[in-house]
């Protein structure tokens, strides 16, 4: 369970990042994510729909402890975000489209760091590993620099470093970002079985397939602000347009 | 502690397997000296060789005086003499390379000589070529034609040779050749350890910070339960190590050098200087100036290596760093710059005047103490200043 309760997150602008912007922005600051609430329930998949920069990175990122918001409160699984991010963490998996490995580790070397920066048990952690493996035929290239491997074997490693701890959150941002359409399904078959396993699911994406694909819940965020929160089914019922993907325009535009 | 060990182990593994890392911090530094030291003495030697047993081209005009000594240089197989030059020319001909180099006497001398005056010779020679070789050769043909002279000069005019000299100085130089030699290698050596030390540490740092960004792999180690301070300190002792052993392996490869020449006409004395400094007591001093001082570098190419966005950048911010640390290094050099409580504050420029001074075995202890801590308050606040760094959003999160 993930609650998410008025997050707004304020960047201070550059110098530069101000002469870039014109004089449409007098202040020094901008808001990336302004008063924000949504909560996402274990067993269904919620998705962050927006286009470029409209905050979903953000957002992702403090729910994922790695920035601190400016204000408001975020809690996972009952833990605070700003109070007990380590308790976060160890039950949370991460994985974005930009992700990458180390090229000069195995496969079998970069999950059992991972492991080891969970803190497994040595035998949950084979027991974890030799499931994952077999899962996703991964045994053959086991001991194979991940710099000499194909993208979707890459692909494998990187779903496997995500869920090696068996977290009870995991935390998708544009996680088909350049991939092709066969390693794409790999990951939405991962979000398929998170949800089955009855996790909680943060999805954000920009490809409208994707959304009709995986969604229970839905969220639209542009310019750092929601236009649009509550089931996918409801989203359907109160379309307007003719498809998905006009009616995210025309609320985008309205906003 | 676990976290930060298994942070440590998988950057070391993943240093290890970077190539350029490895150029830098073992292949270069145990290569360098031995190549460099038999590169320049080989030709060296071979072009002091050649220079010596060249046969001499040498113009002589004695315009009939001081016949024998022109019969003693005709009869020298190692002498090629022309006689069919003229005064005017012979500079010329030296400089065209037609003569190596060319005896004048002037056109009075045996007169001179014998009216009990100074006889004059000139010795034309190029001195920028063969190493001046040349006159060393010539130069003693002329003395011991002059000795020839004089004690004929004596006996003639029946004098003790004795009456010529009115003083006669003894010198004792107490300086140790431990001293003289740490003197010279002191101010050398510390240029090389305190500059691999750097080197060495500067693909790691590059690596483990701006590669991490550039390769996208820096979010997931954050999102791990490890906290920032337990990835940095795992980061931060794989790039001291780095640098450490880079400064130990530029160390070996000296000693290496130094053995390789052994057949060298280099001075036994020196030789067991040079064992000296290499010794482990000797060493281990050095290392334990050298150890707070790469914390210190690790502080700040980390910072500035996890402060770029790509490796080129922080490629780019490093290098000049380069420059800044030569400098002190440098100065250490200068003759008169000394170890004393001004300078044993500074950084750098402390570690390579204390080392010249372990070397020398002339360290003050209360110096020596004071560079310590120096150092340690210096590591400590580059360690604390990295940590700050490192909890900052900007700096982890900086986006074009």
């Amino acid at each position: 369970m993930i609650v998410v309760k008025q997050l707004t997150k304020t960047f201070k602008l550059s110098r530069q990042q101000k002469r870039e912007r014109g004089e449409d922005l007098s202040g020094s600051t901008i808001d990336a994510v302004r008063e924000v609430s949504f909560t996402c329930t274990p067993g269904r998949i919620f998705t962050i729909l927006g286009p470029n920069g409209a905050g979903k990175t953000t957002a992702l990122r403090m729910i994922a402890t790695m920035l601190k918001p400016t204000s408001g409160t975020i809690t996972v699984m009952g833990y605070d975000v700003a109070r007990q991010p380590q308790e976060i963490r160890r039950r949370m998996g991460f994985l974005t489209g930009s992700t990458g490995l180390y090229g000069r580790l195995t496969p079998n070397e970069l999950v059992k760091y991972f492991a080891d920066l969970y803190g497994m048990e040595k035998n949950e952690y084979q027991r974890r590993r030799e499931e994952l493996f077999a899962l996703l035929d991964m045994n053959d290239f086991a001991n194979r620099r991940i710099g000499k491997l194909s993208s979707g074997m890459r692909q494998k490693v990187s779903i496997v470093r995500t869920m090696i701890h068996d977290p009870e959150v995991v935390v998708f941002d544009e996680p088909t970002v350049g991939l092709d359409v066969v390693t794409s399904r790999n990951i939405i078959q991962l979000i398929r079985s998170c949800k089955d396993a009855g996790k909680t699911i943060v999805f954000s994406t920009h490809r409208m397939g994707e959304v009709s694909l995986l969604s229970d819940d839905l969220a639209i965020i542009h310019k750092g602000q929601l236009c649009f929160n509550d089931t996918y089914e409801e989203f359907l019922g109160r379309m307007q347009t003719k498809s998905v993907e006009d009616e995210f325009i025309r609320l985008v535009e309205e906003a | 502690m676990h976290t930060v060990i298994t942070i440590f182990k998988k950057e070391l593994i993943d240093t290890l397997r970077d190539r350029r890392t490895l150029l830098m911090m073992v292949v270069i530094p145990i290569l360098l000296f031995p190549v460099l030291m038999a590169v320049v003495f080989k030709v060296q030697i071979s072009q002091i060789r050649k220079a010596e047993e060249k046969k001499l081209r040498v113009g002589v005009l004695t315009y009939g005086n001081a016949q024998a000594f022109r019969d003693s240089l005709l009869s020298r197989e190692d002498l090629q003499i022309r006689e069919d030059i003229r005064a005017e020319s012979t500079q010329e001909l030296i400089q065209q390379d037609s003569l190596d180099a060319a005896i004048l006497f002037s056109e009075d001398f045996d007169r001179q000589v014998a009216e009990l005056e100074e006889g004059k010779i000139v010795l034309y020679f190029k001195s920028t070529k063969d190493q001046n070789i040349t006159r060393s050769r010539l130069r003693p043909l002329i003395n011991d034609f002059e000795k020839r002279l004089l004690s004929e000069r004596f006996e003639k005019l029946s004098l003790d040779r004795k009456i010529v000299s009115a003083v006669r100085v003894e010198e004792h130089d107490v300086a140790s050749i431990k001293e003289k030699v740490g003197q010279v290698v002191g101010g050398f050596l510390p240029y090389i350890f305190v500059i691999f030390c750097f080197l060495g540490g500067m693909y790691p740092a590059i690596d483990l910070g701006a590669g991490e960004k550039e390769r996208g792999t820096l979010e997931t180690l954050l999102t791990t339960p490890a906290s920032r301070f337990q990835i940095l300190v795992g980061k931060f002792s794989v790039i001291v190590l780095a640098g450490l052993v880079s400064a130990a392996v530029s160390m070996t490869g000296l000693f290496v050098a130094v053995m390789q020449f052994r057949s060298l006409p280099i001075p036994p004395e020196l030789l067991d200087v040079v064992k000296n400094i290499l010794a482990p007591g000797t060493l281990a001093l050095i290392f334990s100036l050298l150890f707070p001082l790469s914390i210190f570098f690790a502080a700040c190419m980390l910072s500035l290596s996890i402060f770029a966005r790509s490796f080129k950048e922080a490629q780019s911010l490093i290098t000049p760093l380069n420059i800044v640390i030569i400098v002190p290094v440098f100065i250490a050099l200068l003759p008169g710059i000394e170890l004393n409580a001004k300078t044993a504050l500074i950084p750098i420029l402390n570690v390579s005047l204390a080392a010249k001074e372990i070397i020398s075995g002339t360290i003050a202890p209360g110096l020596l103490a004071e560079v310590y801590v120096s150092l340690v308050v210096l590591a400590g606040a580059s360690l604390y200043g990295c940590a700050r760094w490192f909890e900052r959003e900007k700096t982890m999160f900086r986006e074009s």
